[in-house]
Order: structure tokens, then sequence, then C-alpha cells
């Protein structure tokens, strides 16, 4: 059977081109509208039923209860969410990593409209109904997801809300949202100095690499004893270009003193009040540098041209340990508007490209920091702005 | 000229227990405490024929003095010529009494400071120097008082004498105008013209700075860090393309020209300005006007062979241990100078000659054992097989040889338990990255018993030597020392030497530690005048400065001091210093901005209260003899400068991006979710399953079209032929999805009309495509190329296979759920 099914493939290919040749280029109506935002939002198509309810709210005006209805999919979470997120959790940007504590937790968060700026500094953690029979959640490894995935769980029905501090060895005032979930702390904490996680969470929640965010006027006193002030016996290179990151991550860094990932137990270790031995390596390497105390962090990217970033003004800039500066990050501008352009891009398949679209991106972000920072509401805006006219 | 002054005597070794006693002409400080050992220093040297025939010395202090002292200057300086028996004043080279010479001497050393010894300050004046260099008499002098001082230099404590400098104000220096206009006429066309695909916010890559921003103040802001007025040819700017070549938009060094000569036209434009008044500025210094704080708290006792690189000049590094004969090691290709003591090899070798490289040979010999330390800098981890430090005579023969190989230290020996070319070596371990292209200090030791050893930066790197200890007998005598390269030229290391030495015994952990301690380098204490600010008497703010590289300052450890002892005080504050250089306050490197304290006398410790333990880099501008350094202060006393960060101009809006396509393709696995949701087989079917896993990764993870390749399309197929298999070979499911419909009749029976041919293809394209879509593609010519499709496949006359009504179905359905009709979102 299977070697006269292969036999067939080729002609298959044919017919597909000839499909695409084939593609209406009709303007859309509520019922183009709905299918492509059903499309977008759960990655599948809708059945007749679901297709004709969500084109009566287009044709209605309103567009949003559409794409509400979309999202009852679970391929929703299943698919589109999973996809989005998992992205994030690991150094590769690989997509198709496992499903894990990070992936399921702002799936959860997604779902239940939790204000999504808690996502960096929140006690929160979605694991799979207790009735579902899957591996306990574990901080050594990743099976009850894995397993989750495996079976194909719906995730929208499924996911349970708990805490990170009830289930893994972290108390509360440690916990930071997905920054100390398991999975972030296997990419992220494991070895290194902890930069990478300031790196990554930057990159992935703020859209913004250290190279966008450096600023070399920053005053450099946080910078750590592994840094070289010469490399290679060149100090102008440190003064023109290491300075210019490392000045404002290594004092937010230092917000994970307290924290790795212990690769012998596969689990978090948080070391309240003792700082981790690798803020100390290399620490003759320019032994005048900063020799970190303790897990307080600042953010000196509040002066200087980072200001642009757009960061809370009441808050105070400084505290100690990742929550409160999760908290800094998702309370910014830039947070909130990188969300809007990953929900963008993901729901119209393209960034911003004209000052409709930017027009179109300040007002969901608006939408976001008003609304309660619903992220679902996010995909619905997009999906209708990009449901085809 | 104030001439206050402060004694400050620091303890060598740092936290030597010995006590000196009251040496200081004003004030002596005691603060350190605990600490390394003391013990006599060994004479290493080997004996200089000297004839001496007079009356034995009268006490042990005499005969050091003769073993260290006397014996060096007749045999090697020859000052017994002028200052002999008879000679002269002071007769401390005389050679008819040792003991009268010793009192002559007494009269020109200063045994706790060796380097200020009249003896020393004279050669090198360049008194009748010796020498090609008048700083290698001096520290060969200096070299030879300290063996006769023996504990009470290595043991006791060297003063550091705390002058209050000349007060001078910081001097004029050319500043940016507020405006850009000027910036506008001159510099941002260029930047603008060249720069502006990676240095703007709207870029596709963007790069910071963005000093090529269409928007003017934004540009200016960026582009101000990257030029210097005062010297245009060292403007970052010009520097990236001339030396750096960074993207050069055709010629480098014409690219260069041209933005200096841009960088000039703006520079010329703009009268020297003085430093900003509503600054609250200390008084000015230079690097020279400095107090000398180097040296005196290494471990030398056994050196046989030193490096400081001090010269600055010519092609000779000297050899300043005191031990004869001296091992000067002669530069070689291309080999420069760095500022504050230093060469940098390049591409090129510093190799001595073969008869003064035995000297290596005969004292290592002698005790079987050695060691040799380094401060280097290597260039980079990627260069492999180098030759740092060596005694050899090729590729495939040595005594010894510190080199590198990518993040390694290595360390070849020749022994007993080695061949003739010191193998097998020891390396730090690979996956530790010891070796880092930074400045780092080295020590190989080599004792029978242990064998060999590594420490870096004061540490020992776990290292097992499996060969362990041997003999060094075999050592030959004819090979040659050479740092930076083997003597053959063939083992390159290309990097920095800011100290050598080799011991011919093996430094301990404390000496090591003692000597990564001391540091290496010129360094002064410079002393910031703000008497004029606050109400102390003789107030400085004290800064450790050396020059780091060829490029940069360090700036250690601010202290504020008051040079008048029974100055009393508290409850001053101070914040916000920053360090100016040359009249304005540098951009960049600014770490002592964020002090915030009170002044109080009663936390004063050896060198006053500190305010900062850190150290940081400042830019070098015009070199140490030019750059002037003063201190800015936010708030220090009553004197109080309020500053607000600049807001920042937001970019401008980006130009827009060329129309992209508003539709995509569904990637992996909304396309397997699709499959299972359009044909109502479970993504759990465990065929479907396998075949998901084996070409997930083989098809899309973008939704946009660009990345669409003819391999993703077959994982596609593939996966929608599992599907409609599972889909037409489950009589249940397919009975409800293809209800009337016939699988088990022959094709012509069951696809045989156009009935039969709708029951197979309508619930497809009903499910797959779509009804009522305009966006779809057109129902009718799926309908058509699908009863080709059912044409082809039923062609089979009488032989047709019992299922083949089945295959049809499997086809029809993979050739509809294969399409783009399904992969385009």
């Amino acid at each position: 059977m299977k070697r006269q099914i292969k036999s067939v493939i080729s002609q298959l290919a044919l017919a597909s081109t000839l499909f695409v040749l084939a593609v209406s280029t009709a303007t859309a109506g509520p019922r183009e509208q709905a299918k492509r935002m059903h499309d977008r939002l759960a990655g599948v198509p809708p059945t007749e039923a679901v297709l004709s309810a969500m084109a009566n709210e287009i044709a209605n005006g309103d567009a949003v209860a559409a794409a509400n209805i979309a999202m009852e999919n679970s391929a929703f979470y299943n698919v589109t969410l999973k996809n989005f997120v998992t992205p994030w959790t690991n150094r590769d940007g690989d997509v198709f990593a496992p499903l894990n504590d990070y992936t399921a937790t702002v799936i959860g968060m997604v779902r239940d409209d939790v204000p999504f700026n808690e996502v960096l500094s929140g006690d929160i953690l979605y694991v799979g109904d207790a009735s579902l029979g899957l591996p306990a959640y574990s901080s050594a490894n990743n099976n009850h997801y894995e397993e989750l995935e495996q079976r194909d769980i719906d995730l929208k029905e499924d996911l349970v809300r708990t805490t990170q501090s009830s289930l893994t060895p972290l108390p509360p005032n440690a916990t930071a949202g997905v920054m100390t979930t398991r999975a972030a702390a296997e990419a992220f904490f494991v070895a290194g100095t902890n930069r990478a996680m300031l790196r990554f969470t930057l990159m992935n929640h703020l859209c913004r690499d250290l190279e966008q965010l450096k600023d070399i006027t920053r005053p450099p006193d946080r910078i750590r004893q592994d840094v070289s002030r010469s490399p290679g016996g060149d100090s102008r290179l440190f003064l023109n270009n290491c300075i210019g990151c490392h000045s404002g991550m290594d004092p937010l860094a230092q917000a994970f003193a307290y924290y790795t990932f212990n690769e012998d137990t596969g689990s978090i270790e948080y070391t309240d009040g003792q700082v981790q031995p690798k803020y100390f390596n290399n620490e003759s390497t320019f032994p005048f540098g900063f020799a970190t105390p303790n897990d307080e962090w600042n953010n000196y990217w509040r002066n200087g041209r980072q200001a642009l970033v757009g960061w809370d003004e009441s808050r105070p800039g400084t505290g100690n340990g990742a929550k409160t500066m999760g908290a800094e990050l998702a309370n910014s501008a830039g947070f909130a508007q990188c969300q809007v352009q990953k929900v963008f891009r993901n729901v119209c398949l393209r960034d911003p490209v004209d000052a409709a679209d930017r027009s179109q991106v300040t007002t969901m972000v608006n939408s976001l920091t008003t609304g309660g920072y619903r992220l679902k509401q996010t995909f619905a805006e997009a999906a209708t702005y990009c449901m085809g006219e | 000229m104030n001439i206050m002054m402060k004694t400050i005597t620091r303890f060598v070794p740092r936290r030597a227990a010995q006590v000196l006693g009251a040496i200081a002409t004003v004030t002596l400080l005691n603060a350190c405490s605990g600490g390394a050992e003391t013990q006599v220093n060994p004479v290493t040297s080997l004996p200089p024929s000297t004839g001496y025939n007079g009356p034995a010395p009268a006490t042990a202090d005499v005969q050091s003095f003769k073993l260290n002292v006397w014996d060096n200057i007749q045999a090697e300086a020859g000052c017994g010529d002028c200052h002999g028996t008879d000679g002269q004043a002071p007769t401390f080279a005389r050679a008819d009494d040792i003991n009268l010479a010793y009192e002559a001497a007494n009269t020109v050393v200063d045994l706790t400071s060796p380097e200020d010894s009249r003896l020393t300050t004279k050669v090198g004046g360049g008194h009748n120097c010796w020498s090609a260099s008048d700083s290698v008499c001096a520290d060969l002098m200096t070299t030879w008082i300290t063996g006769w001082a023996g504990d009470l230099v290595a043991g006791g404590g060297r003063t550091i004498n705390l002058e209050a400098p000349v007060i001078k104000d910081p001097g004029a220096s050319k500043n940016f105008p507020a405006d850009a206009t000027l910036f506008s006429q001159t510099v941002h066309p260029v930047l603008t013209q060249y720069c502006s695909e990676c240095h703007t916010s709207s870029a596709a890559v963007a790069q910071g700075p963005y000093f090529a921003e269409a928007d003017l103040e934004t540009a200016y802001d960026a582009a101000k860090p990257k030029i210097k007025l005062d010297d245009p040819a060292t403007s970052r700017l010009v520097v990236r393309l001339r030396e750096e070549f960074h993207n050069c938009w055709d010629d480098c060094l014409a690219n260069a020209n041209e933005m200096q000569s841009a960088i000039e036209a703006m520079a010329n434009s703009i009268s020297p300005t003085e430093v900003d008044p509503t600054l609250t500025i200390s008084k000015a210094l230079t690097i020279l006007d400095g107090v000398a704080a180097s040296g005196g708290s290494r471990y030398e006792a056994n050196a046989i062979a030193t490096y400081e690189f001090k010269t600055g000049e010519g092609n000779i590094a000297y050899d300043t241990s005191g031990v004869s004969p001296s091992l000067d090691l002669t530069l070689s290709g291309d080999v420069s100078w760095v500022g504050g003591y230093g060469i940098t090899i390049a591409n090129g070798k510093a190799q001595g000659r073969t008869a003064d490289s035995k000297k290596l040979h005969d004292m290592i010999k002698s005790t079987g054992e050695y060691s040799v330390e380094a401060w280097v800098v290597p260039a980079n981890v990627s260069q492999e097989e180098s030759r740092i430090v060596s005694y050899s005579a090729g590729q495939d023969a040595r005594n010894f040889t510190l080199g590198q190989t990518l993040y390694d230290y290595t360390f070849a020996n020749r022994s007993d338990v080695t061949d003739g070319n010191g193998m097998p070596a020891i390396n730090t371990p690979s996956n530790d990255e010891i070796l880092q292209a930074t400045l780092q200090h080295v020590v190989a030791n080599y004792d029978p018993v242990n064998g060999r050893s590594i420490y870096v930066n004061g540490e020992l790197i776990n290292i097992v030597d499996e060969q362990g200890g041997g003999s060094i007998a075999d050592w030959d005598d004819t090979f040659a020392f050479v740092l930076g390269n083997e003597v053959s030229s063939d083992g390159l290391f290309a990097g920095t030497f800011r100290f050598v030495a080799i011991h011919n015994r093996i430094l301990t952990p404390e000496q090591i530690f003692q000597n990564f301690d001391a540091g290496v380098g010129e360094k002064f204490y410079l002393l910031f005048s703000v008497s004029h600010l606050v109400d102390v008497p003789e107030a400085y703010i004290l800064l450790e400065v050396s020059q780091f590289d060829n490029f940069g300052y360090l700036f250690n450890a601010p202290h504020f001091i008051s040079l008048d002892d029974t100055a009393t005080f508290s409850g001053i504050p101070i914040q916000g210093i920053r360090v100016g250089i040359n009249g304005s306050e540098a951009p960049v490197g600014q770490a002592y901005r964020t002090v915030d304290t009170m002044l109080d006398s009663a936390l004063f410790e050896e060198l006053g209260q500190p305010l900062s333990s850190l150290g940081t880099v400042f830019a070098q501008e015009q070199g140490p003899e030019g750059d002037e350094f003063f201190l800015t202060f936010d708030v220090l006393g009553d004197n109080v400068n309020v500053r607000t960060d600049a807001v920042p101009l937001a970019p401008p809006p980006p130009a827009d991006l060329d129309p992209v396509a508003d539709i995509g393709i569904r990637t992996f696995e909304e396309i397997a979710a699709t499959m299972a949701q359009v044909t109502t087989v479970p993504r759990t079917n465990p065929d479907v399953q396998a075949t998901y896993e084996l070409v997930r990764q083989q098809m899309p993870s973008e939704a946009t079209f660009g990345g669409f390749l003819a391999s993703h399309q077959v994982g596609i197929a593939q996966l929608s032929v599992e599907y409609c298999n599972a889909l037409v070979t489950d009589t249940t499911r397919r009975a409800a999805f293809f209800p009337g419909l016939d699988f088990n009749a022959s094709p012509s029976v069951a696809l045989g009309n156009a009935a039969g041919r709708s029951l197979m293809i309508d619930p497809l394209v009903d499910s797959i495509v779509g009804v009522n879509l305009t966006s779809q593609p057109d129902r009718a010519i799926i309908e058509t190329e699908l009863n080709n499709l059912i044409d082809r496949l039923s062609t089979c006359g009488n032989s047709c296979s019992a299922d083949r009504t089945q295959t049809i179905g499997i086809a029809v359905c993979s050739a509809t759920l294969g399409s783009a009709a399904m992969l385009v979102q």
C-alpha cells in the first residue's frame, strides 16, 4: 500500500501548483475574512458552522467577537500559542523544542486573561490537570509537559493554574514568572554568568538585543571583574563596545545573583543571600572591577538614550532579586510594544510596513496597557486588522 | 609651591609582619599587618672576580654590601675607576678597605627606598652609565642595593611621599558646539552617505550608535563620542576605517582620509573652549605630576633574568635582574613598545644571544628547579603552538617553553622523563578556557620532585603532570632564550609582554600571589586638589593612575586625603565624581559618578578615606605627556551642581518598507493540525504520529512564502498521504467521511460515473477547500484535476487489484489535502 501511495506523490505536487494558480482574487467578504481570521488564530480552517457564526459577527461589525470565536478552537492554544512561545524558551530560538513549563505558563496566562505584565514576576505556573494521569510536575525533568504534548492533550481545557512556590524549591519572593520556570533555568541559568537570562529575556520580551540597548555613556561601576577592560591589549575595544552593553546589563543581571541551574539534579537552585560562584568567574581578569555582594539590581538604562524604552516612572528603577527586576522590564512601554509586535507578526504574517500599520500597533499597545494586559485581546485586534478587505 | 608632604609606609610584601622603624621624615602611617614571611635574599649572581685583598668585612652588613653592591660596581659598573681608592669622594668603590667603602656608600644609599638612592638617581640621570640605557643602569643599581638591604626592604616598608602638586587650573580644549549645524555641514553628510545602511534606527539590522541617522540631532548625539576634535586622526570614526577596515565603501585609507578631512573641517571651525564654568572642578594634573607608586613589592630573590621593558625605545629589551651576564634581548620583526612598560609582538621576536642564554642553563641546572614568570596579554585565543617564553633551538629541541594553544597555556620541560623536545607538554584544561586575551600573570614552575605546574593570576591550575619530576642534567647550553616566537621564527605568539622573569628556584604559592598582587607597570598617585571647594586644609582626591595599555589609562581606588595631619572634619557630602580630560568630562568610563558618601576624617585609612574600591579605564587622547586630568563633582561640600540627563530625542518614524504579501503558509504543526481536523483522523494515530515526527522538521517553520522549498512540499505530501491512508483504510471513519462510496468495488463500478466520483471528491473539497469562499481555488478546476487523476489511476483494465478504489481514494485525498488549498492561509 505504501509503495503505491508513494508512486502518486509526484502527481500531487502538480495538482497543488494548479490550485495556487486558480486562487480567486475577488474582494474578501465576511466569509473570506472569517476564514483568514480563523486560519491565522487557530492555525486550522474553521468548520462550516464556525465560519458562518464568525461571518455573521463580521457582517454585524464585530470582528473582535468573530476572533474570539476562532480562539475557542483548541488549536489556538495547542498549536498557535505553543509555537508562538516555544522559541523564547531556548537559546537557539528552536520552534521544535518540546512543550515545557515556560510555554505552558504563557499559554495558560493568555487563556485566563492573566495580566501579561506579570509574566516576568508572578508566582505562577500552569500544569496538566491531575486527572490526566500525567507524570507529576518535577523540578528535575520535563516529563510532565512532554507527555502532555505527546498525548495531544487539549491545553485549552486541561491546563490548571498553580504556583511555582508550591511545586518547586523556590520561595514565593524568589519566583519571577517564566524566568524562574525550569525550562528557562535550564536554558539560561545553566553554567555561564547568568547574563544569558537577561539577554534572552530582553530579546524575547522587549524585542531588543543588547546591540540595540547598548549605551557607552552609562557608568561602568557595576561591570564585573570577568570583563576584560583591554581585550587583546586594546582598551579601545572595551571603551567603544564592551562597556556599551555591560554597563547596563551587569547591574540588571545582578538580580539573578542567587540563581543557577544544577546540571546534575536538573533543577533550578536558589541560594537566598548567597551569591552564586559563577558571579566570580575569572575574577582576576580585571580585579578592580565590581565584585557582586548581593542581588541588588539597578536599571542604568532609565537614563541616557535608552530612556526611550519607556520605563515606568512610578517604579524606583532599583530593587533586589529577579521578581522586581522582571516587573521593571514588564511594565515598560517597550515590553508592551514588543508583545504587540510579536502578535502582529504572528497573525498578519509580516512586520508593520507603513504608517497605517504603525498606527495600528500604537492603538494595540494602548489597548493592551489600558485593558489589563490581556494578550488574547491583542490577538483578536491583530486578526481583525489583518482579516483582509 | 606648596611643600606639604605626607610619607606613607607601604609594606612590602603588602601584609608583611614587620614594622619598619620611624624612617619617614614627616609622618608615618601604619596600616597593614600580617602576611608573607621574609627571608634573606640568597646570592644568585655568578660571583664577579673583584680581586679584593683588603681587610675582612667587619660585620654581616658589610659583607652583604660587598656581595651585593661592591662586587657589582667594581666588575660591571666600573665605579672604581673614579670612586676607588684615593679617587673622588665618596669613595664607595675603594678597594683598599671594604669597611671604609661601606661607610662611604652609606652616605649615598637609602636602604628603605633603593630606587631613591643617590647612587641610583645619579646613574639613572646618565652619570657614567655603563649601559646604553640610563634606566637600565638605574634598575641594576636598584637591584644591587635592594639585595644589600635584604630584610630591610623585603620585609620592611617602602615609603611613599605624597607631595603636594603644583596647583593649576584645567586648560582649555575644543568642545562640541550645542548646535549641530557645523556637524551637519561637515561630518554628517559623510556618515549618512556611507554608514546609513547599518547605523540608523531604521536599518534592516540596526547597529547602534545611530550616528548616520537622518535626524540631525540624533546623529549628532551619537557621533560625539566617536569624534576627537583635538586630534581628528584618532577619532573612532577614522580609526575604524583606517586601522580596522570596518565596512570601507571602497579604499579604506582614502575613506579614512575623507572622514578625517570632514572631522578636521569641523574641528578647525571650533575654538578651544574653557572648562564648563558651571562645573564644580578640582585643580588639574597630568600623569607626570603624580607620585610614583610602582615597584618594590615583588618577590625576586631568585630572579636570574628580569625584563621590565621600561626602555620604551630602541631594539633591546634589557635584563635588569642584576645577575651577570645580562641576558639582553634583541627585538626583531614587528615589535613595538607599549606605554607604561611593555612590548607588543605582532610578528617578530625578542631573542637573547646563545652565550648569554647559557646563564639560564648554568644557574638552573645548579638548582635543578626554576620558575618562568610573565605578565602577558595574548592578542587572541585563536593562535596555536605559540611560544610565549622559550629556551630552545627550534621546533624539535628545547629546554623549556611556556606557550599558548587556543585557550590553553602549555608548558614543556626537557628532563629525563620527557623527550628532547620537552614532550609531552602539560596544558591548562581546555574547557576551563584559562587563557584569555587580556592581561594575565602566568607562572610555570618546575622542580624535580613535583614536576611541572602552572599558576595563572595567582591561582594554581589543576593539572596533573603525569611525567612528574626528573633530572634536567641533559639540558643543552647551546640553545637561545626567546620571547614571542620560536628561535626558528615559526612559533609566533602575537601579544604583549609587560614583564618577564626567570627564577632559578620555584616560586611558592605565596610568592606567586605576592607578585600577582603587586601588579605590573608604571603607576602614579595623582593628588587632585579640592582645598578650594571644601573647608579642609590640604584636601585632595587621590587616585592611583597607570597607563593601562597604549590606548587607555586605569584610574583606581579614589581616596579623600588631607596632607595636614591635624585636619579633622566630618559630614561633608561628596557625590558624583567624574574625570575630566583636556577640558571636558570623559564621555565614557565614569565609574565614580555613582559615588555618594560623606567625608569624615575618622574614616581615614592608609591613603585617606576610600571613596570607591573600583578601577575604571579612560581613553587616552594626547598621550601621557599631553593629557591633563581634573575631577568634577555633582556635590562636594557646599558646592552643588545639579545635572539631569538629557532627554533623548525619539527617532523619527522609520521609512515605509516595501509591501509584502498579506497571505502566507501554514507551518508544520498547523499543517498537521489542519490535516487532523479535516480528515477526522486524530493526531495521536500511531502511523500519523510516527510520520509527523519523521517529517516535522522537513515542513515549513516560517509562515512566509520566501522560504518555501520543494523539500517542504515533499514533507507535506508524505504527511497528507499518511493521514489519507489512515482515513481511507479505516472502514468506520471512511464510511462517515465518504457516505455512499463503496471502496470495495472496482474503480469502474465505484467511480464509473459522475455520481460515484462526487461521492469521493465532494466530501474532500467541502472539508479541505471549503465552500463559498472566493479566496479559495476555483472548485470546478479542482474537480477537473481530481477527475483527471481518477482517470489516470483507474486505467488498469481487468487487472485492477481488489483495493484499487481504496488506493485511488488515498491518492485523491492526498492530492487535495497536500495542496495549496490547505497550505495557504
